[in-house]
């Protein structure tokens, strides 16, 4: 019994460790791949790991390309994506704990939401945001994406489980509901605040569709239409196209890193069993 | 209650967002779905004009948008039991192997969850290339000829697939990763003392509660699938010869290649008017197991 | 005014949120405000290089918006919805006749009357006036002459013995079928499956046209029959890569596809990427049959349709046109004047390139201006012709069916 136990978990281990390393191949690929000068990129047969590691991509994209200005306003697009975070949490929160007239109907429309196709939104969102004069902005490139059905959906099934009483306590004590929600709701909900931060965030990181057509001046590119720049037909420097995607990549990864654990103790709580 | 107004506050702003970026959009489209409307239209109203349903007529008869939804159908059909599998299954895995090295082997398989699509398509672009990509060397080593991931039909649909399913796992392995940390020790503990094999366990307690998560990443992805879009449009553009033109792909083309908007909108009515069918039946299914 | 209107048509469900933005009047009000220019793929960087004398000279401040190609088609598109473009834009010939049909492009007429650089008997025969112009009136002004010849291995060539490049389609075919000889994995040559101006250049060469003389598209001709012979020929042989992603550079400079029709651009990337085979290669004028007409493809330079710099953005379009801020183009960006006096400027046609793009520039012609040529008959084509060579479709019955679906078309 404890010698197979021991087998099976060598087994498992071992599968997983296949398995994660053929997942992340791509991703290594990528990174070794960023550190090849331009000629050795190009070579057949591809040799695995540079022969002659540089970082003159890296150099490159930030002095002959604007890679810092994106990297600053992809940051700006990803904390004004932590407003968003908030509001949807508010919107979690009624959905959850209180009864109001319409609130059916509402909610529906919030799941309704997660079934357009995007190719639809396009135009008129555009209209929309040229209407409010929010083009070439950030806040425009944010807004579109600010909130989500999904999003909200997930906060409303986590903030069912905050008791009843702690909210009824607050209130005896005299604390408004915004206050009730700042102060005791909130606390309570890190777990999946911690999930919605990082889903926002990757979600900010990676956005392409809405700063191309809502940044209309290049100043307000992000690091993924940056990387698109450099997208041409013929393709002549895959090293810096290489050290451009590592960019976008490596720093998302390693907030992930950090976070997994408190992103699974996220969902956990948030009644998804 | 006495507290009216709450609420309403609380949803306002968050519903105000999605209302004008999520709902309006497709009422728009609506509208334009009953209209010529191309680019001319677009810059100038006068070039407007009102047609009718003849846009839903066209799309009916229209053999690419057919070809383009039995597509989708074929994505869905491949991609969405993969993911729910894959990434049930290395959840599994990853929940019963413990200690520091499974731990420390999670994050790889997040990884691609979190990578842009801008860089994915770069990066398996390379991987795919059929001259000097590294799979057809890896190939070549062992004697095997070039094959055209992405230039032949049949095959091109599994590759794009297979880009799909590789970022899609991530999310969801977190959501079951989530789950199996819900399901209290005290069940699995009574089911090794009664002598329950791993597998026995896994099947006759572990999945049944595991249901709820089940569902909702099966709901979760078919939708996503049914909108495929990002990984054919950046590797092969809906080719070759139109194999991974999904509907999304197809709706892509007309409205901004081709620039026939009202067409275009028309069919993604089409497309969200099915992807909600196809929620509801699944939520209906549902409704009478949720009850035991 | 036009801004209006496009908010009006989403009116009655927008209507709270465009209702803002009604009266604020046109692009950022301020006419010497800095000059917006659109400029696709990543020369950005180099274009501001290549405008910094005409601030220095004129005050005027140019802002630089590069566009990816990825995302052209939205960032055009939704330009027109909104009214809010930029002040000059570089538009491909392909996208030419729609953006000017939605109104999108300033009608140049009267300004070219009274710029003398801006007028059309500068600028190279063929690229000009009429390939400038839609439903007769001119609304951009050439910018780079992209052109295809023939791109070469000349050590691969005679590895092979092969003397020199092929001279007519024939030749082609043949040396091309030799160089596929060479074992598993080479070609003799190399056909773009995105390229629908290939067939169009082949059907050109074999003495015929695609335009009808109604104005029509008309594919029902014996000369594009002869062109679909060659074309299907080149796979039949062997002779081309089945693979849709082959790199065409990476392609050339391993000498997998020694032969293949290109742009000026490509010369740059091989001599950027492969400096060491230097001298192995050449270029030459298309291969002819009846004739050795190539394709000109060029872009031009538009101006947005209300713009609050209009007599700016024509500095600028002057400033461009001028031949030698075309050499310097040429020279940090590689690709090729459009004016008549860059073309024959000495330093240039000293390059034995240039030399053979000069002469091949004679002889090109404009694809038919038909609206959307690259979604609509440019795709067709493309289809029926791949659904042959790569899914083996009824030759006969794809080519009724591209007939049948294309007839209709008119360049009018």
């Amino acid at each position: 019994m404890r010698r197979t136990d021991r087998r099976l978990r060598w087994t498992i281990a071992l599968v997983l460790a296949a398995g994660a390393v053929i997942t992340a191949f791509p991703l290594f690929w990528m990174l070794s791949g960023s550190f090849k000068p331009q000629r050795e990129a190009i070579d057949f047969p591809p040799t695995l790991l540079p022969q002659d590691p540089t970082f003159d991509s890296y150099t490159q994209l930030f002095t002959d390309l604007q890679f810092g200005r994106y990297l600053v306003n992809t940051v700006i697009v990803v904390l004004i994506g932590g407003v968003g975070v908030l509001l949807m949490a508010m919107a979690g929160y009624a959905f959850a704990k209180f009864e109001f007239r319409g609130k059916r109907w509402l909610f529906f429309l919030v799941l309704a939401t997660l079934m357009i196709p995007v190719q639809v939104t396009m135009i008129p969102t555009f209209l929309v945001i040229n209407g409010l004069e929010l083009t070439n902005t950030l806040v425009g490139v944010a807004l579109p994406t600010l909130v989500s059905g999904f999003g909200i959906f997930l906060f409303r099934q986590f903030m069912t489980t905050v008791p009843a009483e702690m909210l009824e306590a607050a209130r005896l004590d005299g604390a408004g509901e915004f206050r009730t929600f700042w102060s005791v709701v909130l606390p309570m909900s890190r777990p999946i605040l911690a999930v919605q931060a990082v889903l926002a965030f990757i979600a900010g990181w990676n956005s392409f569709l809405w700063p191309l057509i809502i940044a209309t001046d290049q100043n307000s590119y992000t690091l993924s239409v940056g990387l698109a720049l450099l997208n041409q037909q013929i393709s002549v420097d895959p090293s810096l196209q290489l050290a451009a995607a590592s960019l976008m990549v490596v720093p998302v990864l390693v907030v992930f890193v950090f976070c997994q654990r408190y992103i699974v103790q996220g969902f956990a709580l948030s009644g998804l069993k | 209650m006495g507290r009216g107004l709450t609420p309403y506050l609380f949803v306002t702003p968050a519903m105000l967002l999605l209302v004008t970026f999520g709902v309006l959009p497709i009422l728009v489209a609506a509208v334009v779905s009953l209209t010529d409307m191309d680019i001319s239209g677009l810059a100038n109203r006068d070039n407007v004009g009102f047609i009718g349903l003849d846009n839903y007529q066209r799309l009916f008869d229209d053999p690419d948008f057919r070809d383009a939804l039995l597509t989708t159908g074929f994505f869905v059909v491949l991609g969405v039991p993969s993911i729910v599998v894959l990434s049930l299954g290395v959840a599994l895995l990853l929940d019963r192997g413990d200690g520091r090295f499974v731990r420390a082997l999670r994050a790889f398989y997040f990884v691609p969850a979190v990578t842009g699509i801008v860089a994915i398509s770069l990066v398996w672009g390379y991987l795919y290339n059929t001259q000097f990509g590294l799979f057809n060397y890896l190939l070549s080593l062992v004697g095997v000829e070039p094959v055209q991931w992405l230039s032949d039909p049949a095959l091109a649909k599994f590759s794009v697939a297979l880009v799909a399913i590789w970022r899609g796992t991530g999310l969801n392995l977190i959501i079951f990763l989530a789950a199996l940390q819900g399901i209290p020790r005290v069940y699995l503990e009574a089911a090794a003392l009664d002598g329950a094999g791993a597998w026995r366990t896994i099947r006759s307690i572990t999945l049944p509660l595991l249901r709820f998560a089940i569902f909702f990443v099966t709901v979760t992805t078919m939708i996503a699938w049914l909108q495929f879009f990002d990984e054919p449009f950046v590797l092969t553009d809906g080719g070759p010869l139109g194999a991974t033109t999904s509907a999304s792909i197809f709706l892509y083309q007309e409205g901004f290649r081709n620039n026939q908007f009202g067409y275009a909108s028309a069919g993604s009515l089409v497309l969200f008017v099915l992807i909600a069918v196809v929620t509801v039946v699944q939520l209906r299914l549902r409704r009478p197991d949720a009850q035991d | 005014m036009k801004r209006r209107t496009a908010l009006l048509l989403a009116a009655g469900l927008v209507a709270g949120l465009a209702g803002c933005s009604d009266d604020d009047g046109d692009n950022a009000a301020a006419s010497d405000g800095p000059l917006t220019v659109w400029i696709m793929g990543d020369s950005g960087a180099n274009f501001e290089q290549l405008v910094e004398p005409f601030t220095a000279d004129t005050g005027i401040d140019v802002e630089v918006v590069a566009i990816p190609w990825d995302g052209v088609d939205q960032r055009l598109t939704t330009a027109v919805a909104s009214g809010d473009g930029p002040d000059v834009l570089q538009i491909g010939l392909s996208k030419l006749r729609t953006f000017a049909d939605a109104g999108a492009l300033l009608p140049l007429d009267d300004a070219i009357a009274d710029r003398p650089a801006l007028d059309p008997a500068n600028f190279a025969e063929g690229v000009a006036g009429d390939a400038t112009a839609v439903g007769g009136q001119l609304v951009s002004v050439p910018w780079i002459s992209d052109t295809r010849v023939l791109f070469y291995r000349s050590d691969i060539l005679a590895e092979n013995g092969i003397d020199g490049p092929p001279a007519t389609w024939d030749d082609l075919r043949a040396d091309a079928a030799t160089l596929a000889g060479r074992g598993d994995g080479q070609y003799g040559y190399y056909i773009p499956q995105w390229d629908s101006p290939l067939p169009v250049v082949m059907t050109w060469d074999q003495g015929g046209d695609i335009v009808g003389e109604d104005g029509a598209i008309d594919f029902d001709t014996p000369e594009f029959a002869a062109a679909v012979d060659l074309y299907t020929g080149l796979y039949a042989d062997g002779s081309v890569p089945t693979n849709a992603d082959f790199d065409q550079t990476q392609g050339f400079i391993s000498g997998v596809t020694p032969m293949l029709i290109s742009g000026p651009y490509l010369a740059k990337a091989i001599a950027d990427a492969a400096p060491e085979l230097d001298g192995a290669w050449s270029v030459t004028t298309v291969p002819a049959a009846e004739s050795g007409t190539s394709l000109f493809a060029g872009s031009n330079l538009g101006v947005w349709h209300d713009t609050a710099n209009e007599d700016a953005a024509l500095d600028l379009l002057e400033f461009l046109s001028a031949p030698q801020t075309q050499l310097s183009w040429y020279e940090i960006n590689g690709e090729l004047p459009t004016v008549t006096a860059a073309l024959e400027d000495e330093a240039l046609a000293a390059d034995p390139l240039v030399q053979v793009y000069v002469e091949q520039l004679a002889d090109a012609k404009v694809l038919p201006t038909v609206p959307n040529w690259d979604g609509g008959v440019g795709a067709d084509l493309l289809t029926a012709l791949n659904e042959i060579v790569l899914n083996g479709a009824d030759r006969d019955a794809t080519l009724a069916d591209l007939y049948a679906k294309t007839s209709s078309v008119s360049i009018d």
